[in-house]
């Protein structure tokens, strides 16, 4: 595949719902114990929602504008703190690809670093804080260095996939700065990050429908 | 659990269609909405303040809306935020020329939306700015990372008031700050609440068990350990909260008794009597004391201390003002 268009938007997201609906029990016996335990009903009311979201919000040819529009909307239908910063991001990414009519290489990366950059400036979170946003970001990395070096489609979800499961490994090693599981600090050594782990799995969701 | 419900997944919706119900004449729903909570009285050129948060802790947030006092709450479910979606539509539905006030508490998931709401409005060029409250003294060391409990309702109180007395934007975040500034509480709990979704408690505490430092969501506090007077936990109390601010001898404080839920109104004023106690020893006025429920965790027992120090004559002024709400009221 050499791109994906603005109608194809709606079944790349597919693979995403289909991963959270898979892995919803443990991404919530993951979070309970770090956090409230609801982690993995957002994720699978969320992005079992958003290729339905995408659809109905079908700009022609502007993926960009279809994403944000998307985004808005999966923000209302899940307010908390994860729900929120992945709508944050499908955001960001979209702007990141505004008025652009189908995805490719370049737009791909743009969008996946764009969605990390929409984490980062929602959640007020560094790289090393231990969030999502240490899976994101060098998924993002690693999709753009894979598309410099001319990578497809493919290549650069797989290349994002495999930043964002090392970024996963890195937080094990990572001091949680917020909400409940920074009042759980101990607990989380040697743990990955739930948040993190979410964002890989994204990723991975994603990368199905470009296999 | 044992609750007076219909179905857990519709405890929020169905309290508010109860309060709707009970208080047309004071407030209606925006958006066909029934988490976007307004007043039903909009006045031209004044600032409107809204809050919002998880539902479980009323009057927390939405009874502070009414005269003299707030304008607008966005409801989240069960310990959730509000969607920044239905803060947005509160706020263009009370927002009347001079601009928005978000007042709430220190909690991540609030945050993200408020300031996603905020940026929404920007784009209308509807000014918004925010404040949120972060009284919980031993929620953390850092001042910026506590969270918000009781003693936000001063901020309510002297927000509102300058708000009603037709001030700017800037001079009713002034005025929310300068009771933040002023504000401290700590709290404790002596038995769990139930999430009605989840039909358990998310923590347990012995029979003879209490939690000091716990926060209104049942975050762990400073220590658990067996039940202890009163007296000493009103003093237990006050030393923290006067060792993180200092109230010199003379000064005048408003002091605020809260229950948490399921704890008696009896009990709250034994601990009043044993704070009115230690200030006076310390020679410290008390302004005013205010003894109730004014932010609750459901069903939880337990109370929390809130001093707020009277800055000056003006913040009296704000204090004294009557308000009215479904929820409160203070002639």
């Amino acid at each position: 595949m050499e791109y994906i268009s603005c109608q194809q938007l709606s079944d790349f997201f597919k693979g995403a719902a289909d991963i959270f609906t898979e892995k919803k029990q443990e991404l919530c016996e993951m979070d309970a114990k770090m956090g409230d335990g609801d982690l993995g009903l957002t994720m699978c009311k969320g992005f079992g929602e958003l290729p339905l979201l995408i659809a109905e919000n079908q700009e022609p040819d502007d993926i960009g504008k279809t994403l944000r529009k998307a985004g808005m909307k999966m923000a209302s239908l899940v307010p908390s703190t994860m729900g929120t910063l992945m709508a944050s991001g499908l955001m960001e990414g979209g702007k990141a690809v505004a008025e652009k009519a189908a995805m490719g290489p370049q737009e791909l990366s743009d969008f996946l670093t764009g969605f990390a950059s929409g984490i980062q400036k929602r959640g007020k979170c560094q790289p090393g804080d231990r969030t999502i946003l240490d899976a994101m970001q060098p998924a993002a990395e690693k999709a753009m260095q894979a598309c410099a070096e001319g990578g497809t489609l493919a290549d650069i979800i797989k290349a994002a996939v495999q930043g964002a499961s090392e970024g996963v490994e890195a937080t094990k090693q990572m001091v949680p700065k917020f909400g409940k599981a920074a009042v759980f600090a101990a607990k989380a050594q040697g743990v990955p990050d739930q948040g993190a782990v979410a964002g890989q799995y994204l990723l991975e969701g994603l990368a199905r429908y470009l296999a | 659990m044992k609750k007076l419900i219909n179905a857990p997944e519709n405890y929020t919706d169905d309290m508010l269609r109860g309060i709707y119900a009970a208080h047309p004449d004071l407030v209606k729903y925006a958006s066909g909405d029934l988490r976007c909570y307004c007043t039903r009285y909009k006045k031209a050129g004044k600032v409107a303040i809204i809050t919002g948060g998880g539902t479980g802790h009323l009057p927390l947030f939405l009874g502070y809306v009414g005269e003299n006092l707030l304008d607008g709450c966005g409801v989240g479910g069960v310990f959730q935020s509000p969607a920044s979606e239905q803060i947005y539509n509160v706020a263009k539905e009370v927002e009347s020329g001079a601009g928005v006030l978000f007042l709430y508490g220190n909690y991540t998931g609030d945050i993200m939306n408020f300031d996603m709401a905020a940026e929404m409005l920007d784009m209308e060029d509807i000014p918004a700015k925010s404040i949120v409250g972060a009284d919980d003294v031993l929620s953390s060391s850092n001042i910026q990372a506590r969270r918000g409990v009781a003693g936000i309702f001063f901020l309510y109180k002297c927000a509102g008031a300058k708000a009603a007395a037709m001030g700017t934007l800037e001079e009713v975040l002034a005025a929310a700050q300068k009771a933040k500034d002023n504000t401290r509480t700590v709290g404790f709990a002596l038995t769990p609440c139930v999430i009605p979704e989840l039909g358990h408690s998310n923590f347990l505490l012995a029979e003879n068990e209490m939690a000091f430092g716990m926060g209104i969501h049942g975050e762990p506090g400073v220590w658990n350990g067996p039940v202890k007077t009163a007296d000493e936990l009103a003093k237990e109390s006050l030393d923290e909260i006067l060792a993180d601010m200092p109230i010199a001898e003379g000064e005048e404080v408003c002091v605020l008794i809260n229950g948490l839920g399921a704890t008696s109104q009896e009990e709250l004023y034994i601990l009043s009597g044993s704070v009115k106690q230690l200030l006076d020893e310390k020679g410290i006025r008390i302004y005013r004391t205010f003894v109730g429920e004014y932010a609750t965790s459901m069903e939880m027992a337990g109370a929390s201390i809130s001093i707020c120090r009277m800055a000056d004559d003006e913040m009296k002024e704000w204090i004294d003002l009557p308000v009215h709400t479904p929820f409160y009221t203070q002639v």
